[in-house]
């Protein structure tokens, strides 16, 4: 159940790291490669990989990212030149670390042909995993963008074929099908089945004639083959602000501007659709109404031992994770509702399933002490005595301060009914980097729609 | 007739003698009426006579080492005895003592007592046990376990063996008597008491929405403890009470800053407050609900701190953070 799940994680993107490279190890790179090269060995095909490959190299590049002082890499990714003057379009997240520490990493890129340089990173679009690099070049190939996909216009089951440098092991061509856009997704992503791999991230996806058609950016994990690129028109439209010099030079502030505009419209966003009604044993409790959550349902009825006190829990998480750092993924949404009675406990008992079960537990997105303030918790009993309708609740508040980040704010909210001594509904919201009056505002909307319906 | 009486360095009686004349010879040679040996003392070292006016005296009979009244550090050479204060000599302590001395009066043997203090020591043995296994029973979410009843009980009984045995002993070698019965009651009313707070700490976390009462639970166990070891050290000697409180005080103040510093330390590793959030039916409430607004009034000040929080880690960037 657990695969099919849309949980991005760092694996899933699609630089790869001294770490990853480590962790994979020789069984990664010897027993995947045959499998690899078998997928692109589709017969009548194989003439137009031919010739947009021959066409490729001296426009496609690895893009590292070396340790300053030692001078070796410890990450790698992909990249394309998109202009004569030199300028490239890769991910974000390949270029991250050197864009947050500029005194410890560097970059560096190596094009096919053998040569190499240095990298500047001009511009980055935090929300859909791309950065515009400067290399010294001039004069150099280039790869323009497909108006058809631009449009998004492509037919679904064109064929697109992917290129980068998959786990440094040199410059490949993977061929797979077009599959439209990612359904019930926040961000716009092209849904691109082939083989991407590790260390393709930031390469381009080709359709037949050579135009770029999307970036590299992720694939499913516990997926085959399911892939996922970034639309070619969000490049475009950098490549044009880099063009028209609307970029800002101070990119640590970029990174905290761009998070911050990227959740107050997905906050935004998750106000306006609000919440609707969804029965949850003897209460009504609040689900998300926006398409882009994905819900699930769990319950221990079918345990053993049999347990003593029956749980029935659904639980909504967006698919928001957004990647601004190696260690810091952040912008998801978790809603769940558990459903708890017994006939078998006594109150004390029951309070007592109660207690293990709605403990705070404040996710972040990352590790504690680099990116967070201490966790503040406030809690009480809450409730109108005249409305019969809304239960009294115990509520408790979690938050957390993003040290670099003024105004965003990791929150958890937990309400548990306190109208029945045998039977609860503890409610979950999680809600990271947010600001504190949106999520107060979320907050409330969530707990006066926690209500009893019998 | 005197009496001689050799005492130990606690002043306990070694030994007794009693002489007949008006004079006593005391040294290590065999011409004395006591020997004593103690290669610190002389082969002739002490006399006693009765002086003119009838009081006894001792005399030093010119020694190496001398003779020294109680723990005084002056060398005397002769001191009017009085049978309370010891005399010296080397490393022998020595009372001299006549038929006329005062004794005091006969104590009356603390039956009754005994039989109070033995059905308030089943009484506790028996509430322990059945406040332990009720907090086993009113958690128990899962298939009832036997164990799960035993373990604790038998760690309570372990922990108690050893600390009764322990005090016991103690009071063996310092007071001669074992005095088991109370040292007994004293950890029974210790274990007793904390288990009380306990379950009073977590309603009032719950019923008053009190955390710290649970939070600071450790201040708690460490005075109930500390009391209990003042009490059980009283029992062992009556000597000097308030330089053992201020010891215990001294103690528990150090537990307590240790404790308070490694926990503070721990919520800065982490994060996270060590607040175990228990819920209890919610018949035990006793605070009147709060209403929506005023709740997100709370919230909204929680802000003011979370952001005071940001300007403190932005000024210690050392801490993990990021110099800007």
């Amino acid at each position: 159940m657990l695969s099919r799940r849309w949980i991005f994680e760092l694996g899933d993107w699609l630089a790869i790291s001294l770490v990853q490279m480590l962790r994979a190890g020789l069984a990664w790179l010897v027993m995947s490669v045959p499998a690899a090269m078998a997928a692109p060995a589709v017969p009548e095909a194989s003439s137009a990989a031919q010739a947009i490959y021959a066409a490729a190299p001296q426009r496609l590049l690895q893009i590292r990212t070396l340790v300053a002082d030692a001078g070796r890499q410890t990450s790698i990714g992909s990249g394309f030149l998109v202009a004569a003057d030199g300028l490239a379009i890769t991910n974000y997240h390949v270029v991250s670390q050197a864009v947050l520490e500029p005194r410890t990493f560097r970059l560096e890129y190596a094009a096919a042909d053998g040569s190499h340089g240095d990298v500047r990173v001009l511009a980055f679009d935090l929300a859909n995993d791309l950065a515009i690099v400067q290399l010294d070049k001039d004069d150099a190939a280039f790869f323009s963008f497909d108006e058809v996909a631009m449009a998004g216009r492509l037919p679904q089951g064109e064929r697109l074929y992917s290129m980068g440098n998959p786990l440094d092991l040199g410059f490949t061509i993977s061929e797979g099908t077009y599959n439209g856009l990612v359904g019930h997704s926040y961000n716009e992503r092209i849904h691109f089945t082939g083989a991407l791999n590790p260390g393709m991230s930031g390469g381009p996806t080709v359709t037949g004639e050579g135009f770029v058609a999307g970036v590299n950016v992720a694939t499913q994990r516990g997926g085959q083959l399911v892939s996922f690129l970034v639309p070619a028109r969000f490049a475009a439209t950098l490549l044009r602000r880099v063009r028209d010099h609307d970029t800002s030079p101070d990119l640590h502030a970029e990174i905290a501007r761009q998070l911050a505009t990227f959740t107050s419209g997905l906050y935004q966003s998750f106000a306006d659709g609000g919440f609707r009604p969804t029965q949850v044993g003897s209460y009504r409790a609040p689900e998300p109404a926006a398409p882009w959550f994905d819900c699930w349902a769990n319950t221990n009825v079918d345990e053993t031992p049999k347990p003593r006190a029956s749980i029935n829990s659904t639980s909504c998480r967006s698919d928001t994770g957004l990647f601004v750092a190696a260690d810091l993924t952040t912008g998801a949404i978790q809603l769940s509702h558990s459903y708890v009675r017994t006939s078998e406990l006594n109150s004390f008992q029951f309070a007592a399933v109660l207690t293990r079960m709605s403990q705070p537990r404040l996710v972040g997105g990352g590790p504690f002490r680099k990116w967070y303030t201490p966790e503040r918790c406030h809690e009480d009993f809450v409730g109108a005595a005249n409305e019969p309708d809304h239960p009294s609740l115990r509520v408790i508040w979690c938050a957390e301060a993003y040290r670099e980040f003024d105004s965003l704010y990791d929150i958890a909210l937990i309400a548990v009914t306190q109208d029945h001594d045998r039977e609860a509904l503890i409610s979950r919201l999680s809600l990271q980097a947010v600001g504190y009056d949106e999520a107060i505002s979320l907050g409330r909307r969530f707990i006066e729609a926690v209500q009893v319906s019998r | 007739m005197i009496w001689v009486e050799i005492l130990t360095r606690h002043r306990e009686i070694a030994a007794r003698f009693r002489i007949h004349g008006s004079e006593v010879y005391i040294g290590r040679g065999y011409d004395n009426d006591v020997i004593i040996d103690d290669p610190h003392v002389a082969a002739q070292h002490l006399r006693v006579f009765r002086d003119e006016t009838g009081q006894l005296v001792a005399e030093d009979l010119g020694s190496l080492n001398g003779m020294f009244l109680d723990s005084g550090r002056s060398r005397q050479t002769r001191i009017v005895v009085d049978g309370g204060r010891p005399i010296r000599i080397g490393q022998t302590w020595l009372r001299f003592r006549e038929t006329s001395h005062a004794v005091e009066p006969e104590r009356v043997v603390p039956s009754e007592r005994r039989s109070v203090a033995a059905v308030l020591a089943i009484l506790l043995g028996l509430s322990i046990p059945a406040i332990e296994c009720l907090e086993v029973w009113l958690t128990q979410t899962s298939e009832p376990r036997v164990s799960s009843y035993l373990s604790p009980l038998l760690l309570i009984l372990a922990g108690m063996i050893g600390w009764v045995g322990f005090w016991t002993l103690l009071s063996r070698i310092f007071s001669g008597r074992l005095r088991f019965l109370s040292h007994l009651l004293i950890a029974m009313a210790g274990v007793l008491v904390f288990s009380l707070y306990d379950q009073v700490a977590q309603f009032l976390a719950f019923a008053w929405t009190f955390p710290a009462a649970s939070t600071y639970q450790y201040v708690a166990l460490w005075s109930i403890l500390a009391v209990v070891c003042f009490l059980d050290l009283r029992l062992v000697g009556r000597a000097r009470p308030w330089l053992k409180g201020i010891l215990v005080l001294l103690l528990l103040a150090a537990a307590i800053a240790v404790q308070t510093l490694q926990l503070s330390e721990a919520v800065s590793d982490s994060g996270r407050q060590f607040t175990a959030r228990r819920l209890l039916p919610p018949a035990l409430r006793l605070v009147p609900l709060r209403d929506e607004s005023a709740f997100f009034e709370d919230i909204e000040k929680l802000k003011l701190t979370l952001d005071a929080d940001r300007v403190k880690a932005a000024a210690s960037p050392v801490n993990g953070g990021r110099a800007p």
